[in-house]
């Protein structure tokens, strides 16, 4: 994993193109590099630097064909020491690392980098033990003079050597040099080499700074996120608060903010009426399972009746202050929003729903529940149809005539909307008679049963609504591909029944 | 319509026209089997209009905004009922059935069928 880390941040600031760029030249990095074995300078990577260091690197074939990779660890290890945060203990592993790494094939410029990245380990140690002597030679020998470790490292290195020389030939780069040189020797003072060290000097130096730069901005970028990710948990937890606080006032509708203060009374008694709601089920469930005669059953059931005749007065007050936000559902979840009539349930949908659910009916009850399915169907039309000449009335209103007069307009606009709080009203009705007329049909026992399923009914709405608010978006793609398939197929049926037609 | 004392102007008195508005709302109500007192831009009465129709049943309607004397029926109406709205006001066979309210409930208790069949305004 450090690896791939090395790989991605090890260039500067370059961002990802410097990402794909960096395995090659890791890679690169294979070939001879016709420094010293000052590379423990511990220098960033720095791309002009790379290039001289190919120029130079041609010089060198010229000059000496037979070298072995010398530095090979050191460019990429340069940019590794860019992490300055690792372990001084990572540098130990790396002979086995490297050793290991060499074998697989398909990570060749990764192992390069790791072992280099090992090798270069020692370089921030001891910055001022690398001075660049004329003589590569002499700067290798300094070394383990000064520190152990790099004795060790170097050893290691050596080591190595051959190993990164046919790591780097397996990765494809064009390698000239024979593996199993010893670096010694191309330590050999050339007079190529001796010039070299100038410019290798100034080169190490200029990679130095590079180095301490991309360290102080990887060090600003990781403090920026870690503060960003503060203050993401804050706002998190602002979040939180502020919608539970929300909530409380707004029921279950999502709109903090947006809404009037008639509307946030009505959330607030209406979310209180839920739980009322509960404990009258589990009262009626009791009351089921406990056998209770039928006059205690009744009064049971008709405080469950009296329960919704509260709501029904909540929403007509409501009504009052804010019809929009009844009418539009913002008051209920979005399943039970699907199916909102009115500002309501549809009371010939919830008969319909029962007529299934309260099976054993005597034939007397089915016909009295039909029929009041019936009476409520036809009640629904009725109002759906002054509802819609309000809108048109409505509609011709506010598209204005030949002569707009605004004011007047929005007067005559205002007043039509006023009686959208009669018909919210009216359909409110509507479903308190409905509730009522029921357990004038059934029996105690039977009321008592309708009312719990028609309670766990809205309950499994509500749940279905958070259910689906909380699902995971993924399965929206699924989605559109399973309608498509749907589609496909009605339109094969639909030319099927065509044909067969004929 | 067009009574002799029309023709006196808005000088008259009412009683001298001869009926009580609520007189004349109980007298066109008698009328009919199944009487609506309405006007023409309410929308509650279009839904009341829509559910007797819906039903197949024939009601007699009268506009209050287009009767010359429709706004004191409508005050008389408002008196009877107690309600802030005046309109719809329906009378099934000469009784008072209610405005919207007492209608639906009327319907949804199964009260409403009944009386419209007594009234002679619905066959099965």
């Amino acid at each position: 994993m450090a690896n791939h880390r090395v790989g991605e941040t090890g260039l500067t600031d370059s961002g990802p193109s410097n990402h794909h760029r960096h395995i090659p030249y890791a890679a690169l990095h294979g070939m001879n590099v016709p420094t010293s074995f000052i590379h423990q300078e511990g220098s960033a990577f720095d791309f002009g630097e790379l290039e001289e260091a190919i120029v130079l690197q041609g010089l060198k074939i010229r000059n000496d064909e037979a070298k072995a990779p010398l530095f090979t660890p050191s460019r990429p290890a340069a940019t590794l020491e860019m992490f300055p945060s690792w372990p001084m203990r990572f540098q130990q592993t790396p002979r086995g690392i490297s050793r290991s790494g060499g074998e697989s094939t398909d990570s060749g410029s990764a192992v390069n980098t790791l072992s280099s990245k090992t090798e270069h380990q020692i370089e921030p140690e001891s910055p001022n033990s690398k001075k660049a002597s004329s003589s590569d030679h002499q700067a290798f020998d300094q070394k383990p003079l000064q520190h152990q470790q790099h004795l060790q490292q170097q050893q290691q290195h050596q080591q190595q050597q051959p190993e990164m020389a046919s790591d780097s030939s397996r990765t494809g780069t064009s390698q000239n040099q024979s593996p199993g040189k010893p670096p010694q020797e191309k330590r050999r003072g050339s007079t190529s080499e001796k010039q070299l060290d100038a410019k290798t000097l100034r080169r190490l130096a200029q990679n130095r700074e590079a180095a301490r730069k991309s360290r102080l901005r990887k060090k600003a970028y990781v403090q920026q996120l870690e503060s960003s990710r503060i203050k993401l948990t804050q706002l998190e937890q602002d979040l939180q608060r502020a919608r539970s606080q929300g909530l409380f006032l707004g029921g279950c509708a999502g709109a903090v903010g947006n809404i009037s203060s008639g509307a946030a009374i009505f959330d607030m008694e209406y979310s209180r009426w839920l739980e009322d709601d509960q404990r009258h089920m589990s009262e009626l469930r009791s009351g089921i399972h406990a056998h209770l005669c039928d006059s205690d059953l009744r009064i049971i059931v008709d405080s469950y009746i009296s329960h919704y005749d509260e709501i029904f007065q909540l929403k007509a007050m409501a009504a009052k202050s804010d019809v929009f936000h009844l009418i539009t559902g913002m008051w209920t979840t979005p399943a039970e929003r699907c199916f909102l009539w009115m500002g309501g349930f549809r009371p010939s949908e919830l008969i319909k729903m029962l007529i299934s659910q309260l099976d054993p009916l005597t034939e007397q009850q089915v016909m009295g529940i039909c029929s009041l399915q019936h009476s409520s169907q036809q009640a629904e039309e009725a109002l759906t149809q002054g509802l819609e000449q309000l809108q048109q009335s409505l509609i011709d209103t506010v598209a204005g005539g030949p002569v707009v007069d605004g004011m007047q307009q929005m007067a005559v606009a205002l007043g039509k909307l006023a009686n959208l709080e009669g018909f919210v009203r009216q359909a409110d009705n509507l479903r308190h008679q409905t509730l009522h007329q029921l357990p004038r049909i059934l029996t105690v026992r039977q009321a008592a049963r309708c009312f719990i399923v028609i309670g766990e009914y809205y309950g499994r709405l509500r749940t279905l609504s958070s259910l689906w608010a909380s699902r995971p978006r993924e399965t929206l793609i699924s989605d559109d591909h399973s309608c498509q398939t749907t589609t496909d197929l009605q339109m094969v049926q639909a030319s099927q029944n065509h044909f067969s037609n004929f | 319509m067009h009574y002799q004392g029309d023709s006196w102007g808005f000088y008259m008195p009412m009683r001298s026209m001869g009926s009580d508005p609520m007189e004349r709302v109980v007298k066109l109500a008698s009328e009919s089997a199944v009487v609506i007192f309405s006007v023409s831009s309410c929308c509650m009465c279009h839904a009341v209009k829509r559910l007797f129709c819906g039903m197949g049943v024939n009601p007699t309607v009268y506009e209050l905004d287009q009767d010359p004397r429709g706004k004191e029926m409508e005050r008389a109406l408002m008196r009877l009922l107690g309600n802030s709205q005046s309109v719809p006001v329906v009378f099934i066979g000469g009784k008072l059935i209610g405005a919207m309210d007492q209608v639906m409930a009327s319907h949804i208790n199964g009260t409403l069928v009944p009386l419209l069949k007594e009234a002679g305004a619905l066959w099965l």
